[in-house]
C-alpha cells in the first residue's frame, strides 16, 4: 500500500470525495454512488498515461483510450489482467501490486475523463459500410446507441480504429476473454474486411 | 433532393438525428442513401448473410438496450450475502453453507464428502471441505479457460476446462496430486462461446459432456450442439443428443437411467421466448430442434427451414422465458417429503435478455418416469425482487448430500447454501 499517514489520507479523502461530488454534480451522472476515490486513482493512474494517452494526447499505436470508459468495465478488465486471466504481459506486470482497491480507484478517476472527440471519417464507404453492420449486429443493444457503453459493456465510440479491429479479431479468434463469452458470439465467423468496417465506423462517431 | 436539404443532412448533427428516425421506420438502406449518396452500403440481404450468426435482432424487443449482467469476481463478506431474504416451503431451512469462492458454479461429491466446484471466467476450481461443522475451502486449480465441468468416479476427480481436460486420481487421498492431462483424447472443438461444460458420469460408468452451439442462433458446425458421452478415458465418443442449444445440467432419472437435460432457449426473438427446456433422451442420437425449432415447436425467425419441427423431439417441460435453467439434479434422498422422491430440482441462473427480470430462483419439477405430466413448482426464491426488477444471487446448481439436504451455489455471491428439511 502506497505510504500515507492516517491522517493525510483522511484529508485528501475529504477532498477527494468533494471533488467526485462537485464532479458527479456537474456531470448529472450517478457517479456519487461510487465509493472509490478518484483523487487516489489519479496517483496509482499516473504512469498509465505514457502509454494509454490522455484527454489531451492519444494514445500509442494499438492501445485503448481509457478516458470517459465504463467504470464497471475497467475494474473487471483490470482484475483479468493482474489475475493473469486475459493475458497482456505488459499489463500484468504493472497490475502486479494492485490491490482490489486501487483497481476501483483507477477505475473511477479514468471513467470521469472526458472521452475523445469524434472526427470526420473521410472514408465514406467504409463508414457507411460499418454503419450498416452495427445495425444489422444490433452493437448498440449492450454498447448503446450511441457506444457509450454501460456497466461492463464497453464505451465504443471514438476509440482507436486500429485496436478495435485488433480486439474483434481477438474475440472472434478466441484469443480475447471478456467477462462474457458475448462477443466470441457476435463475432462468430465474421470475416476480417466486415470488422475493420465496423472499427472504422466506430472510430468515427 | 434539393441541394440545401442535401447539404443540411450531411451536417452531422442532422445526420444523427435522421438516421436515429429512419432506422426506427426501419427504413434504412433509403436513409444511408440519402446521407451519403456516394456510397454503396451493403444490401440488406448481404449484412443479414453476415450478421444472422449472432441472430440479434433487438428491434424485435420491447427494450432493446438490454445487455448481460456482470458477474463478480471479487470475494463477497457473508455480511454482504442477504441469505435471509431466500423463501422456501414451510418445514424447509436456508443456511450459509459456504462463502469466500468468487464465481462459484456446477458442484460435483467425493466418495469421502468433498465438493469441489467448477467456475467460468474467474477460471478456478475450488475444492471444499467439511470439517467438524466448519467449511473450508482452497483453489484446487486456476487460470484455467471457463473450467465449469466437474465429475466425480472412482476415486478420481475430473475437471473440464474448454479447451483442456484434467484428471485428479485419489484426490481426497493424496490432495497435491498432480492432475493427468486427457485433453488429447477429447477432442474438444475450441470455440468458446456455449462451450463450458457440464459433465457427469451416467449408470453405463460414461462420461457426458455437453458440446454447446458457438452462437445465439446459427447452423452449428456439425461437432457443435450436442451432447456427447466418452469413455472415462476420452475413447468411444457417441452423440447422445443432437440439436442442442446450450445444456448446462443433467442428470440421470433413477428408475430408468434415461439422460434428462436442461437447454436454454435462443435470445432476441421475443420477450416471453422461446422458453428454455427440461428434455429426456428416450434414444441415442435423438434430436431437439436447435437451430430450426425451439421450445414447444415455435419455428426459428432466422434459421428457416421447411418443416422445422419434424422430427424434433419436444421437450419434457418448458423452463420459463430466458430463464437460464442450468444445474438439474433428481432428488433420491430421505430427507424432504416423499413426494419429493424422483423430483427434479432445477436452478435458474435468471434472465438478461428480458426487460422484466425472470427466473433466479430454484424450482421444483414433478413429471412421469416416461415425461408426461410435468408441472413446474417454485422452491427456493427471494434473490430476485419483482417490484423493483432487481437481483442479487444467481443460483447455478443444485447437489443432493448423502443426509437428503440439497446444496445450492450462487455464482453471483461465490457462495453456498444448504436447504434442509425437518419434519
Amino acid at each position: 500500500m502506497r505510504s500515507f499517514d492516517t491522517a493525510r489520507r483522511t484529508g485528501v479523502i475529504r477532498r477527494a470525495v468533494a471533488l467526485a461530488c462537485a464532479i458527479a454534480f456537474a456531470a448529472g451522472t450517478v457517479q456519487a454512488q461510487t465509493k472509490a476515490n478518484p483523487a487516489r486513482g489519479a496517483a496509482t493512474a499516473a504512469p498509465c498515461s505514457a502509454c494509454h494517452g490522455s484527454p489531451q494526447r492519444p494514445p500509442l499505436a494499438g492501445m485503448p483510450s481509457l478516458a470517459g470508459q465504463q467504470e464497471q468495465f475497467l475494474v473487471l478488465q483490470m482484475f483479468l489482467m493482474r489475475e493473469g486471466l486475459r493475458d497482456v504481459p505488459q499489463m500484468a506486470g504493472t497490475l502486479k501490486d494492485f490491490s482490489d482497491r486501487d483497481l476501483d480507484e483507477v477505475a473511477v478517476y479514468f471513467s470521469l475523463q472526458k472521452p475523445a472527440r469524434g472526427k470526420s471519417s473521410g472514408k465514406p464507404k467504409l463508414h457507411a459500410r460499418g454503419a450498416a453492420l452495427a445495425k444489422g449486429m444490433a452493437c448498440g443493444s449492450c454498447h448503446l446507441g450511441d457506444y457509450t457503453g454501460q456497466r461492463q459493456v464497453p464505451r465504443l465510440a471514438n476509440q482507436r480504429e486500429d485496436y478495435l479491429a485488433a480486439t474483434m479479431k481477438a474475440y472472434r479468434d478466441n484469443q480475447r476473454i471478456g467477462t462474457d463469452t458475448s462477443m466470441n458470439s457476435v463475432l462468430y465467423q465474421v470475416p476480417d474486411g466486415d470488422i475493420e468496417a465496423l472499427a472504422h465506423y466506430l472510430a468515427h462517431q | 433532393m434539393s441541394p440545401v436539404l442535401s447539404r443540411l443532412l450531411r451536417a452531422p448533427a442532422v445526420k444523427t438525428l435522421v438516421l436515429g428516425a429512419l432506422a426506427l421506420t426501419g427504413a434504412y438502406a433509403l436513409a444511408q442513401q440519402m446521407v451519403t449518396p456516394q456510397s454503396k452500403p451493403p444490401s440488406e440481404k448481404e449484412v443479414k448473410s453476415r450478421t444472422s450468426k449472432g441472430g440479434y435482432q433487438p428491434e424485435r424487443m420491447k427494450n432493446p438496450n438490454l445487455a448481460p449482467h456482470a458477474g463478480r469476481m471479487t470475494v463477497t463478506a457473508p455480511a454482504d450475502i442477504p441469505f435471509d431474504r431466500i423463501k422456501v416451503p414451510k418445514g424447509f431451512q436456508v443456511e450459509l453453507w459456504a462463502h469466500g469462492m468468487p464465481g462459484v458454479r456446477m458442484m460435483a461429491r467425493g466418495a469421502k464428502g468433498t465438493i469441489w466446484a467448477g467456475t467460468r471466467i474467474i477460471g478456478r476450481v475450488y475444492e471444499i471441505k467439511d470439517q467438524g461443522g466448519m467449511r473450508t475451502h482452497r483453489i484446487l486449480a486456476q487460470k484455467l479457460v471457463q473450467p465449469n465441468g466437474v465429475a466425480f468416479q472412482g476415486g478420481n476427480l475430473y475437471v473440464m476446462a474448454i479447451n483442456r481436460v484434467f484428471r485428479y486420481d485419489g484426490i481426497e487421498d493424496n490432495p497435491n496430486v498432480k492432475p493427468v492431462e486427457l485433453t488429447a483424447a477429447f477432442k474438444l472443438p475450441p470455440e468458446v462461446h456455449h462451450n463450458w461444460k457440464f459433465i457427469a458420469f451416467g449408470p453405463d460408468s460414461k462420461l457426458y459432456v455437453q458440446v454447446g452451439s458457438p452462437c445465439n442462433i446459427c447452423e452449428p458446425s456439425p461437432e457443435h450442439g450436442q451432447i456427447r458421452r466418452y469413455v472415462a478415458d476420452g475413447s468411444g465418443m457417441e452423440v447422445v443428443a443432437r440439436g442442442v442449444r446450450n445444456s448446462v445440467g443433467f442428470d440421470f432419472h433413477p428408475q430408468t437411467g434415461e439422460l434428462w437435460f436442461t437447454d436454454n432457449g435462443r435470445d432476441w426473438q421475443a420477450e416471453d421466448g422461446p422458453q428454455d427446456e427440461l428434455n429426456r433422451v428416450s434414444k441415442l442420437g435423438q434430436f431437439f430442434g436447435f437451430p430450426y425449432c425451439h421450445a414447444q415447436g415455435i419455428p426459428d425467425l432466422d434459421v428457416k427451414k421447411k418443416d422445422p419441427c419434424k422430427g424434433v423431439t419436444l421437450p419434457v417441460a418448458l423452463m420459463g422465458p430466458h430463464s437460464a435453467a442450468l444445474g438439474m439434479r433428481f432428488y433420491t434422498g430421505a430427507m424432504f417429503p416423499k413426494d419429493y422422491v424422483n423430483s427434479i430440482f432445477v436452478a435458474r441462473r435468471g434472465s438478461w435478455n428480458r426487460s422484466k427480470l425472470f427466473g433466479y430462483d430454484v424450482v421444483n419439477v414433478r413429471a412421469t418416469a416416461d415425461g408426461r405430466n410435468a408441472k413446474v413448482v417454485p422452491f427456493m426464491t427471494g434473490f430476485m425482487d419483482p417490484k423493483e426488477n432487481k437481483f442479487w444471487g444467481r443460483p447455478v446448481d443444485v447437489l443432493q448430500l448423502p443426509d437428503g439436504s440439497l446444496l445450492v451455489s450462487d455464482e453471483q455471491n461465490g457462495a453456498i447454501y444448504r436447504v434442509s428439511h425437518k419434519k
